[in-house]
């Protein structure tokens, strides 16, 4: 309900108005359906996160309690320090920190060139270039997981953060995002700096990436959210318990039995919050970029 | 001297050869990464499952001996089986629900945001915790959700236990995972639609069922379209919440395509020849479905 109902529209006074969208709405039965309906989806969406933080506080007794309680006893935080201290914890932390910083950065970097040369140049082949990115998005991962490991192992990145990074950096999604953005920029804006004698790395550089910061944020955001969560690749690559993400330590630990529960869980919230807190601070930008592109 | 004019001629409109390879220098290192690691593999894939290994270094031809090998495998076509019943029912649910979704939050003038972003959050969270988490909650005899039940009189219900429960669990987790991202698609559909169709339908007496079926239905079309191929993709793709929820079992039962390959691939016994060619496999069922979703979309917009 928008501001001018209530200081516009006097009190409802009769049916009249009832499908208007300034006027006071009737509360129907509909309305009242639907707010049910979502009310009980947005529990069914919410309930196995709260579950989750809520089991990050109990200790393993706790946790073994039959019937299961609701809210801990008590809202200590041993569970995390705990999995700080007696397993290598922060080193998933900080490698999973590691590649989603350095392989957003690679891709933003080498997507924004890419995108800058296909969007204001003219060159031989570059149709096909740009027509063979876009090809590829139908193309995942999981269908060629083992010649891209052979190219990996082959150059001996398996076990190494840089088999993490690099082989997915050049996503023809961001090329495409940012393509797009940059077709919107003025050619003469770019002619201009020419004749004014700027180069043309300083005016990709200085020119062009200030004004595609919003593009950027884009691409940025959706690496960050896809790096942080991937595992297939991880899992496959990290071998050795050294360069193990946070996702695939989860995995492994969880499937071997090996680490108590109640560590699993505290480390469950360290992998899922910064992603939900990322969003809500760029809520706008993740919902129109994806709403735009259709990507994740 | 005509050959050295000609070739002057032929010159001079075009930039210095340093300008000319501006462009090339900016798709430098983007193409090289992607070439390397996206095309040539891509290419590589159809020639390495003619090969067979057992330890990823030695090499044996094989022809098509790797494809007779698999289509000859019963338990690859059980997996086949499981990959197309969760895929179907997944895109299936998917839809239903991010249509529904989308129509609600849409028509919700109060907290519509709140809703999206709500709906969004399961989108966000890594699959592997997912998969944990669900896990956890459906565990049989204390889990909360057989608790919750049991509070009704229900009895324990064998969840992950049962082989077809297993598979509507799968499906469903799939499905809460992923609903938030395609009702996002939906609703900036639904919100492109022009207001001013709807009036006509209101000063009509039109009920709002009539108005989704003969209004929203179809000029929400091309999102629905959009959705069922991403959908489709993601369907055929599944396998990290699996990988916690179930581990593919029980005995199988929700074992994908996905894990198969990577179980062939690299956990021993290692039948690297057999993971390469589902990978084909794979390949050539998710292309084929695109154009399909691809082709009846058009045909219905023409139509």
């Amino acid at each position: 309900m928008s501001h001018s109902t209530i200081t516009k529209s006097p009190p409802e006074i009769g049916p009249s108005k009832a499908w208007t969208s300034t006027g006071r709405r009737k509360v129907t039965s509909t309305d009242a359906l639907r707010v049910v309906i979502l009310v009980t989806s947005a529990l069914l969406a919410l309930i196995p996160i709260v579950w989750l933080v809520l089991g990050s506080f109990k200790t393993p007794a706790e946790l073994s309690k039959r019937p299961p309680t609701l809210l801990p006893e008590s809202w200590g935080l041993s569970n995390y320090t705990e999995a700080m201290t007696r397993f290598n914890f922060p080193s998933y932390l900080t490698n999973s920190v590691i590649v989603t910083l350095a392989a957003t950065l690679l891709t933003l970097a080498i997507n924004s060139m890419a995108a800058y040369a296909l969007a204001k140049y003219n060159f031989r082949g570059k149709n096909g270039l740009f027509l063979l990115t876009l090809a590829t998005i139908m193309i995942p991962l999981q269908v060629i997981l083992l010649p891209v490991y052979q190219v990996v192992a082959s150059l001996g990145m398996v076990n190494t953060l840089w088999g993490l990074i690099i082989p997915a950096a050049a996503t023809p999604t961001g090329v495409f995002i940012l393509r797009q953005y940059m077709l919107s920029i003025p050619d003469e804006l770019i002619e201009a700096a020419r004749v004014d004698g700027a180069g043309e790395f300083r005016i990709f550089f200085r020119i062009v990436l200030p004004m595609c910061r919003p593009a950027l944020a884009v691409v940025a955001i959706l690496s960050i959210m896809w790096r942080w969560n991937d595992f297939l690749w991880p899992l496959v690559v990290a071998q050795s318990e050294a360069v193990y993400t946070l996702p695939v330590a989860l995995a492994r630990f969880t499937a071997e039995e090996t680490v108590p529960f109640n560590l699993i869980i505290a480390m469950s919230v360290v992998t899922v919050l910064p992603v939900i807190i990322l969003f809500l601070f760029f809520q706008r930008q993740i919902v129109t970029g994806i709403a735009n592109t259709g990507i994740k | 001297m005509a050959a050295v004019q000609a070739a002057s001629r032929l010159r001079q409109p075009k930039a210095p050869l340093k300008m000319r390879l501006v462009p090339y220098l900016f798709l430098l290192p983007n193409m090289a990464i992607f070439g390397l690691f996206t095309v040539w593999p891509a290419i590589n894939g159809f020639n390495i499952s003619m090969y067979s290994s057992s330890n990823g270094r030695t090499f044996r031809w094989e022809g098509a001996g790797n494809y007779q090998r698999i289509l000859t495998d019963e338990d690859f076509w059980g997996i086949v089986r499981n990959t197309v019943v969760y895929a179907l029912s997944f895109v299936l649910l998917s839809v239903v629900l991010g249509v529904m979704l989308a129509v609600l939050v849409d028509q919700q003038r109060r907290g519509r945001t709140f809703f999206r972003s709500v709906f969004f959050v399961p989108v966000l969270i890594s699959p592997v915790v997912a998969g944990l988490v669900w896990n956890w909650m459906l565990e049989r005899q204390n889990g909360l959700i057989n608790t919750f039940l049991g509070s009704f009189g229900i009895p324990e219900v064998p969840w992950l236990v049962d082989n077809a429960l297993a598979m509507v669990v799968v499906i469903g987790v799939g499905t809460w995972m992923q609903v938030g991202f395609y009702m996002l698609i939906l609703l900036a559909g639904l919100q492109s639609i022009d207001p001013s169709v709807y009036e006509a339908a209101k000063i009509d007496g039109a009920s709002r069922w009539r108005q989704f079926i003969s209004l929203t239905f179809p000029l929400l079309q091309p999102s629905i379209l959009v959705v069922v191929v991403l959908a489709t993709i993601h369907g055929f793709q599944a396998f990290d919440f699996i990988y916690t929820l179930t581990g593919g079992g029980p005995v199988g039962a929700t074992t994908l395509i996905v894990q198969y390959i990577y179980e062939n691939g690299f956990v021993s016994p290692i039948r690297y020849g057999v993971a390469s060619a589902g990978s084909v496999l794979l390949f050539c069922a998710i292309f084929a479905l695109t154009i399909v979703n691809w082709m009846i979309g058009r045909k219905r917009e023409a139509a």
